[in-house]
């Protein structure tokens, strides 16, 4: 449990010694191996130091050793909750490159899959960050409704995760009328849900005390440092490659990009539970129009020579792919940048000046996802003696003004 | 093999053992996908927390550790030194595809050759990722070989004779 | 100003540092010189505001090492400036200073293909674990791993 330590490095030049406090890789609070050193003076964070090469997996070159219909399952499995994203953007991106016009009905059914993972993805968010801030009750709701995506995602595709539903040239299942009527059902429910959560976002007082005003980005830094997805819409920027670059059958579904002013975790947390909002209007509307048709179109087994940047709108930002192809039936060099890579200089930014007790929230609210992002590091060796302390101790610590260090 | 009755003290420590076994999840590079599906076992529509299994941080107050992900070279000393820190008698499920073979990581150029080259493994759990109710059901299954353990008085009846056991890897960061 | 007049214009401008095309509906390609880049993307940053960048590509097409800088802005096309590096002691200065995040492509850059980048603040191992050989580079094409390196992880001595 106790993966906090103090270690005192030594004066720099003012009168407080610097504390480096390292928390990770192996942490109750975060489900994937990070290891953050946080250079602190006094209790306000100084710079923020991470290393996260505990995940690099070499995927980037095993995608050069498989072909098109190998490489997939390759890469749904870049990361776990955002499966469906970059297995899209990858087809997607070939499709375009063998200049292929895949039907309406496989554009539609890989919205819907899209926008049930992002109602997922965002929901696992909300619990996650109601965990963080000690509120058990708001994460057990949330992982709870949860399963009602899961379970429609479960009928539609076999999987709770890693669905498996492209090739490239359209998708490999189809919807059945059954299918389709049973998701519906599960819809109103799951709306009456997420309405209670955006109420309870505005107005419960537990949220409210600890997101807001934490982690401020200003409009001018947010696009300054390149940041995507919810961190950058809740700083009022309005970038969100489903309008921007339209793909799938995001211009045909009435929707509307949602952004706040705040910029704060207390707006992104309001960005991400209406986004999950405007995402069952879009599965409320492709369900009931879903057109009639093939699902897939045959594909040739060598790609000609191109290349492509492929953009897409995860549920943490916009996710890019930039594919090479030589004329064979792999790729030359597919490069992966996850948008978790894109928000960690905001998140360095964010974390100057604000309490080590915030964060955990801090990072959370960009809702990382470490193993699409494949590590980053920087360790400051500057530590004279290392204290291991629990993370209750430092909270208390943090909390009572009393820091005891040396 | 006669293997001498457990006296009284012993019978309760392993009753205690199997009615509330306490797990840690290790995650040694993988996907999440995993992680996300043990979490979803404590959550209120599989709930094993009704059953007394609790999710600790700690390796030190484990009876059981869960890997996840197939083990990247980074991690793999970080894997060997938790394990060790788990007191004994400890019990290793690997879990999904990756924990058994490697899955579609396998022999990547940052990875270790399998989960079971760094630490012994007991249970091993298919699915990529496994469903929370298969989670629930190796870890039954663990839960069993602890009975039986117990009942043989360890470990050993069902180890293989002969074969090197995994504890005379050399870990230079010693 | 239509979508299409401003590519034009841009694609107009941007033909003095090199050959620029359009090959999407919004996206336009322009080769550069390694010494030119610094110069291309600040004056696209002035003139036309393209002030976001998407990412830092690094491509081994076997002969030479590509990079290629994808750019974008509030009008929302992209502009994506290609650069051409020998394969022995490959370098090319910083974009840091004027794209703030470009520092973390470039250290991932740096430790997968071995591209050096005078300039860069802090140009340590970023993805690669600490105990990796410092002149393998593993994402070109003429890597391959050797059978008797220490790549890090646990050695295999049965004692």
């Amino acid at each position: 449990m106790p993966i906090l330590s103090t270690a005192v490095s030594g004066r720099r030049g003012s009168d407080m010694p610097e504390v480096v406090v390292s928390i990770g890789p192996h942490h109750p609070a975060l489900k994937e191996p990070v290891n953050f050193k946080v250079v602190v003076d006094g209790e306000k964070i100084v710079r923020l130091e991470l290393d996260l090469s505990y995940n690099h997996r070499g995927i980037e070159k095993a995608a050069e050793q498989r072909d098109f219909v190998r490489v997939l399952p390759l890469m749904e499995r870049v990361c776990g909750i955002c499966s469906h994203a970059h297995s899209t953007a990858f087809a997607k991106g070939i499709e375009e490159i063998m200049q292929l016009e895949i039907p309406p009905r496989a554009q539609y059914i890989r919205t819907i899959i899209a926008e049930l993972e992002r109602m997922h993805s965002h929901l696992l968010w909300l619990g996650v960050a109601a965990h963080l801030i000690g509120f058990n009750t708001l994460f057990m709701w949330t992982w709870r409704d949860r399963e009602a995506v899961q379970d429609t995602v479960e009928e539609m595709s076999g999987n709770r995760v890693h669905y498996g539903m492209n090739e490239v040239g359209g998708v490999r299942r189809d919807l059945t009328p059954a299918q389709v009527t049973a998701a519906l059902g599960r819809l109103p429910n799951l709306e009456e849900r997420i309405n209670k959560y955006v109420d309870m976002v505005n107005y419960e007082e537990t949220m409210l005390i600890r997101f807001r005003g934490v982690g401020k980005l200003s409009k001018e830094e947010a696009l300054r440092y390149g940041t995507v997805g919810p961190t950058a819409r809740a700083s009022g920027v309005d970038y969100d490659i489903r309008k921007d670059d339209p793909y799938l059958a995001y211009a045909d579904a009435p929707w509307s990009v949602v952004t706040d002013t705040n910029g704060d975790v207390y707006g992104r947390t309001r960005v991400r539970i209406w986004e999950a909002q405007e995402s069952l209007k879009i599965i409320r509307y492709c369900l009931e129009n879903l057109p009639e048709g093939p699902i897939r179109v045959p594909a040739p087994k060598h790609a000609p020579k191109g290349e492509i940047l492929s953009r897409y709108e995860a549920p943490r930002g916009e996710l890019a792919h930039f594919i090479r192809t030589n004329g064979t039936d792999k790729v030359e060099r597919v490069d992966i940048r996850t948008p978790t890579l894109a928000n960690w200089t905001s998140v360095a930014m964010c974390l100057v000046n604000q309490n080590i007790a915030d964060i955990p929230v801090i990072v959370a609210a960009i809702d990382p996802c470490l193993s699409c992002t494949s590590r980053i590091t920087l360790l400051d060796k500057r530590t004279k003696r290392t204290d291991i302390i629990s993370f209750d101790d430092l909270s208390r610590r943090m909390c009572s003004r009393d820091h005891g260090q040396e | 093999m006669a293997v001498p009755a457990a006296g009284l003290g012993q019978r309760l420590v392993n009753w205690a053992r199997i009615k509330s076994p306490w797990i840690t999840v290790f995650n040694s590079g993988a996907c999440n996908a995993c992680d996300i599906e043990i979490i979803a076992c404590l959550m209120p529509r599989f709930d094993v927390e009704r059953f007394g299994i609790l999710v600790k941080g700690s390796p030190r107050h484990a009876d059981i550790l869960i890997v996840t992900g197939h083990v990247t070279l980074k991690q793999a000393s970080r894997l060997r030194r938790v394990w060790e820190q788990i007191p004994e008698p400890k019990y290793v499920i690997a879990m999904g595809a990756c924990g058994a073979s490697g899955g579609v990581f396998h022999g990547l150029y940052h990875m270790m050759d399998c989960v079971d080259k760094v630490i012994p493994i007991d249970v091993y759990v298919a699915g990529c990722p496994p469903r929370p109710d298969e989670i629930i059901n190796a870890i039954v299954t663990c839960l069993n070989l602890i009975k039986q353990d117990a009942a043989h008085g360890g470990k050993e009846w069902r180890q293989k004779k002969g074969v090197p056991v995994v504890d005379q890897i050399y870990d230079p960061a010693r | 100003m239509t979508e299409s007049l401003t590519l034009d214009i841009v694609a107009g401008k941007m033909k003095e540092f090199g050959n620029a095309e359009q090959v999407r509906k919004n996206r336009i390609r322009i080769t550069t010189p390694p010494d030119r880049v610094h110069e291309a993307i600040r004056m696209i940053q002035a003139i036309f505001g393209f002030d976001r960048l998407i990412t830092i590509s690094a491509v081994d097409n076997g002969r030479t090492l590509e990079l290629v800088y994808h750019l974008t802005g509030p009008h929302r096309m992209v502009v994506s400036i290609a650069v051409e590096l020998p394969r022995d002691q490959p370098a090319i200065p910083t974009t840091s200073d004027i794209l703030p995040s470009a520092a973390i492509y470039e250290r991932q850059i740096h430790d997968l293909f071995g591209i050096q980048f005078p300039g860069h603040p802090r140009l340590t191992k970023i993805i690669l674990n600490e105990d990796w050989p410092q002149d393998e580079f593993p994402l070109r094409k003429d890597w391959e791993p050797h059978a008797d390196t220490f790549y890090g992880g646990i050695r295999k001595e049965r004692i």
